[in-house]
């Protein structure tokens, strides 16, 4: 579809759909790269109101072909609107859930476009000088915030099942392991041999049940250029689960460029854990945390190996997933390897 | 010319340093960022893409043969091709993970001695596929 004629098409929408609009118009619609599983659309609409004309920069998420993920649009929408207005989190407000593909050509949904900032190149973390310890407490402050959200109540529980804290691990094991095997291309001797180190040495129960982000980590967050976080974006992986989740994917080497001295690239581990204590109200475990870290290595081999199949498979020529396919697959495949082999004595 | 590897090592380049920028704002503009990026990437690869799967398939076969696993039904590739040498290095590793499994438990010193390898060759093999990280130029400098 062209993007005239989304645009048109879209303003039947908004006359439809906001209350009392008409004559409603796109007057910019451009596709925001990244961002894969969904088709990000900015767009500037004008419409007139009894009150008066109104301009609004909207964000519109419309489901592709194929994605990086599989997951539902309505999980992602009710996760956004859970951490809206909470706890000062800089989250885009979601204001329509459309699942008819009439009108765009696919479900989609809106959201509200936050104006100020760009995002952070993981692979240039150093681009954010000298902001990288404000950027940085507000990063994990933000995550832990995230973890402290309340569950019950919120519109993500109102389209989940919530696990027991006791299985939060197997349900995302057995989620990420599945994804692998129905998707790889070729046999994955490492992402096998973890899934049974993970499966054989499970984790401490979660210490509360959390709304997790999914995928919160640099690159998936606006900054303004002067220190100040703007919007926490991509939630297309929400779910509720074990904080624990976040909080190791967040501090994936992948995205600070193997920065080891400093948690997720911003700031001393130190810092960065009790900051994130104090925001979440969890208490920092070693053992969880060694557990989701490797997860998190898996559950990235799953993403990558999902990227790779739609890439192949044509059904998706994005060139983001044929790099994730690749470069990414490659990096934590060679984390996983690292840290296994060590622990069974290879090289020793 | 054959110098593939040059080829796209150029076609990158340009990609990124002269198309990209020039599409910046544009969706486009990532498109060929991220082909540019692969293209390099692709380049470094293929010298030694051949190598590297012969190389695979030899460590495979050493650790299975070491394992006791029979292989005779794993054909060897009839030709130094990847589309030949993926297929064999690929059955090999379906055998390789049933061995892994079985090691895993098997607490004599011979099995975790030959597990340790194994993971050793993991290692190896992901340094070996690992791309360089990509350099992203400031688009005053190119």
């Amino acid at each position: 579809m062209l993007d005239s004629e989304l645009a048109l098409r879209f303003t039947r929408y908004a006359d439809a759909h906001i209350d009392g609009a008409r004559n409603s118009e796109v007057t910019h619609l451009s596709r925001i790269h990244g961002g894969a599983s969904r088709q990000t659309y900015s767009l500037d609409l004008k419409y007139d109101t009894p009150s008066g004309p109104v301009e609004r920069g909207l964000i519109v998420r419309r489901d592709p072909p194929d994605s990086l993920i599989d997951t539902e649009r309505r999980i992602e929408f009710a996760a956004i609107r859970s951490a809206h207005g909470q706890a000062g989190l800089p989250v885009p407000e979601a204001l329509f859930l459309e699942t008819d593909p009439e009108f765009l050509g696919a479900p989609f949904f809106v959201m509200g476009r936050i104006e100020t900032g760009t995002p952070v190149n993981p692979f240039r973390l150093e681009d954010v000088e000298p902001h990288r310890q404000r950027l940085g407490t507000q990063f994990f402050r933000h995550l832990g915030a995230i973890a402290a959200l309340p569950v019950e109540g919120s519109a993500i529980a109102q389209e989940l099942d919530l696990p027991a804290q006791e299985s939060c691990w197997s349900k995302e094991l057995a989620y990420w392991a599945n994804e692998i095997r129905a998707n790889a291309v070729s046999p994955q001797p490492v992402a096998e041999a973890a899934i049974r180190y993970l499966e054989q040495h499970p984790p401490p129960p979660a210490q509360r049940l959390s709304i997790v982000h999914g995928d919160y980590r640099s690159g998936n967050f606006l900054h303004d250029g002067n220190g100040e976080i703007t919007a926490i974006l991509d939630w297309e992986m929400a779910h509720i689960g074990d904080p624990y989740e976040d909080l190791a994917w967040a501090t994936d080497p992948l995205w600070c460029a193997n920065d080891s001295e400093r948690a997720a690239g911003f700031l001393p581990w130190p810092d960065a854990i009790e900051i994130w204590q104090e925001a979440s109200g969890c208490a920092f475990d070693p053992a969880a945390f060694e557990w989701w870290s490797i997860f998190a290595h898996v559950k990235a081999l799953g993403i990558w190996v999902t990227s790779a199949k739609a890439f192949a498979g044509g059904s998706n020529n994005d060139p983001i997933l044929a790099w994730s396919g690749w470069f990414t697959h490659a990096a934590h495949e060679l984390m996983l390897a690292a840290r296994l082999g060590a622990k069974h004595g290879a090289g020793t | 010319m054959t110098h593939i590897g040059f080829i796209l090592g150029q076609i990158g380049k340009t990609l990124v340093s002269d198309v990209a920028p020039k599409l910046e704002g544009d969706y486009a503009g990532g498109h060929a960022a991220m082909a540019g990026l692969m293209a390099i990437m692709a380049g470094e690869a293929w010298d030694a893409a051949a190598d590297r799967l012969v190389t695979e398939i030899q460590g495979i076969r050493r650790l299975l043969d070491r394992g006791g696993v029979d292989c005779s039904d794993v054909s060897k590739a009839p030709s130094v091709r990847l589309s030949d040498l993926e297929p064999e290095r690929d059955a090999l590793l379906l055998k390789l993970i049933a061995l892994q499994f079985r090691l895993e438990t098997d607490d004599s010193p011979g099995a975790q001695s030959l597990n340790a390898d194994i993971w050793a060759h993991y290692i190896t093999t992901a340094q070996a596929r690992m791309p360089s990280p990509p350099v992203f130029d400031d688009p005053e400098t190119g």
